[in-house]
């Protein structure tokens, strides 16, 4: 060393081979027999080949409040950081190594290295990735009162919200230290199995409360993709979690400043849609998959549904309608019969305000009942919940087109983006039903004293329902131009690929505020 | 081992199309609720024999309440 650079540049090789090392061939097979990939198997799917650039590489642990250290024991400080292509286009990542001290979150590798990261994300408007599989804070690092000195993490992605897509791959555990990353991300992707998220850790919550439960019981894909809804996509293995990042960011722009990439997938724009009317009953009454009808108007193999496991009474997923980037919120029959609830209205909203962030058009596929009624869901505050819903949808102010294709009852309507939520496209098939309530519900409160009053109550209800039944049909709105057009079914697709190009220049001006607030 | 099946969401019992003693597979339509003038289909989570069937058309059932069982 010192005055030679051959001895210099060997020495320099000889560390960043030690860090790439990562924890060491015993640590590594460990990772392995797992079933998890290392750090750097993860990149390489990641990023296109040879586009990944690593920050931080030569960083180790450092001694803390003149505690111990172990510099040769921390290649990298247990976490990777760079930047690196994805389809060609720069994205940043904060990769944890689990064969390094599990992944915990040190003070060189979050204090410096995570960090570096979320500002020059930020700084370059691109966006970032998460690769969790850590252990959470490093307590001997974190233990006293120093953590007052901590938290700008969680802060840092507050501010990058709506301005960067972020993406937390859960690949390991994450908790406490760390569960709150993919709590504020855009999309969750969670490996079955080994993957799993909770505030607190097994040991921890034993000794918080005494509960004896593992990592995985309390916080894996099981849980989280089927019962709390704060995980998105369960997925098999990490390559094809990663596979799903790649594809979740292909259909969103870097920024909030950029339009979402046009992708061209050859799928004609005025293609004719066959066999909708075969999909969707004329029944209103009967069930149906609606990811039929999304698969049969979108482009070909483009239909990436989000939160599949999770309130599947509604449906949301990134789609293209002759290349364009769409986000698709659909009623599901086929699940407590498209009814909306609480969960469902808080899924709906959610992704309704990420596709308004990033700029990707909205496209309703209404066929709703309402919103489930009665004792049990006010007690689940299903008006709190459905209003997030409203306030998402009459907030987004991307290009946002309604297909009304058969029921459009009450506040359903509204929440499916109505003629009152700004649509720059509002039609309806021609089997369609809009009204605020059924028309056996509307006779019992509207002429319930003419029926008890009838000689015959059952014939004068069935007139009544019949009667009304005729004033639900679309066109009785179609005549007020209330809705936009009344379309063959097979029309739908030309309808929704003209409509996000009609409103291509969409712009609309709110009242200034310093935010709004919405009922979370 | 036995299976509760139970109801998703508030709503009335319109058709029960399963019987004590068949043999059902998994995703085989049981019954099917009524609620907000949809019909809900209740199907069996996994492949099993109907043991029992606890309610009747016409009843009305709560979210959470078990509308068959399997074994």
């Amino acid at each position: 060393m010192g005055e030679d650079y051959g001895a210099g540049i060997s020495d320099l090789k000889s560390r960043r081979a030690k860090n790439l090392a990562m924890g060491g061939e015993a640590r590594i097979k460990k990772q392995h027999e797992r079933g998890k990939l290392t750090v750097r198997e993860r990149l390489d799917l990641l990023f296109d080949k040879d586009t990944f650039v690593e920050l931080g590489l030569l960083a180790h642990q450092q001694p803390v409040r003149g505690g111990e250290s172990d510099p040769d024991g921390t290649p990298a400080d247990g976490v990777v950081t760079g930047h690196g292509l994805v389809e060609g286009r720069q994205v940043w990542v904060i990769a944890y190594d689990f064969t390094v001290m599990a992944g915990s979150m040190g003070a060189v590798g979050e204090q410096f290295k995570a960090a570096r990261v979320r500002e020059l994300a930020l700084r370059y408007r691109k966006p970032i990735v998460w690769l969790l599989d850590s252990a959470g804070a490093r307590i001997q690092e974190a233990a006293g009162s120093t953590f007052a000195g901590t938290g700008y993490l969680f802060a840092d992605q507050v501010v990058m919200s709506g301005v960067i897509p972020q993406v937390a791959a859960m690949l390991g555990p994450c908790s406490a230290g760390t569960a709150y990353i993919p709590g504020l991300a855009d999309f969750v992707p969670m490996v079955k199995g080994t993957s799993s998220m909770s505030l607190g850790g097994a040991r921890l919550v034993k000794a918080a409360t005494g509960e004896d439960v593992t990592d995985h019981d309390m916080g894996g894909s099981q849980v989280h993709c089927y019962e709390s809804g704060v995980g998105d996509n369960e997925v098999s293995d990490d390559r094809e979690c990663i596979e799903m990042v790649r594809r979740f960011l292909s259909y969103l722009p870097s920024s909030n400043t950029e339009a979402a990439p046009f992708v061209d997938t050859g799928d004609p724009p005025d293609r004719s849609v066959e066999g909708l009317d075969k999909i969707v009953p004329a029944s209103p009454r009967t069930a149906y998959d609606v990811r039929r009808v999304i698969k049969a108007v979108f482009d070909q193999d483009t239909w990436f549904e989000i939160k599949p496991t999770w309130a599947k009474n509604i449906v949301i997923g990134l789609a293209r309608a002759a290349g364009h980037a769409v986000g698709v919120v659909a009623n599901q029959p086929m699940q407590k019969g498209g009814i909306l609830d609480s969960d469902a209205a808080d899924k709906a909203a959610r992704f309704i305000r990420m596709c308004d962030a990033f700029n990707v058009p909205l496209v309703y596929l209404m066929d709703v009942p309402g919103f489930l009624v009665g004792s049990q869901v006010e007690k689940q505050g299903i008006i709190r919940h459905g209003a997030k819903m409203l306030y998402a949808t009459a907030e987004a102010t991307v290009p946002k087109i309604t297909i009304i294709m058969r029921k459009a009852y009450g506040a359903g309507y509204y929440v499916m983006c109505g003629k009152g939520y700004e649509p720059d496209v509002l039609v309806a098939w021609p089997l369609a039903e809009i009204s605020v309530m059924g028309p056996e519900g509307a006779v019992n409160i509207i002429f319930n004293k003419q029926i008890e009053a009838s000689a015959d109550p059952e014939t004068a209800r069935a007139q009544m329902i019949a009667a009304i039944r005729e004033q639900i049909n679309p066109y009785l709105a179609a005549g007020w131009a209330m809705i936009d057009d009344v379309i063959d079914p097979a029309e739908t697709r030309r309808v929704i690929v003209r409509g996000i190009e009609q409103a291509g220049d969409k712009r609309i001006d709110r009242p200034w505020r310093k935010h709004g607030n919405i009922p979370v | 081992m036995t299976v509760e099946v139970k109801a998703e969401l508030v709503g009335s019992v319109w058709k029960i199309t399963a019987k004590p003693g068949d043999q059902v597979a998994e995703e085989d339509v049981l019954l099917i609720l009524e609620s907000m003038k949809m019909e809900i289909a209740v199907t069996a989570p996994r492949a099993g024999t109907v043991k029992e069937i606890r309610v009747k058309e016409t009843d009305v059932v709560k979210e959470g309440q078990v509308l068959v069982v399997l074994e």
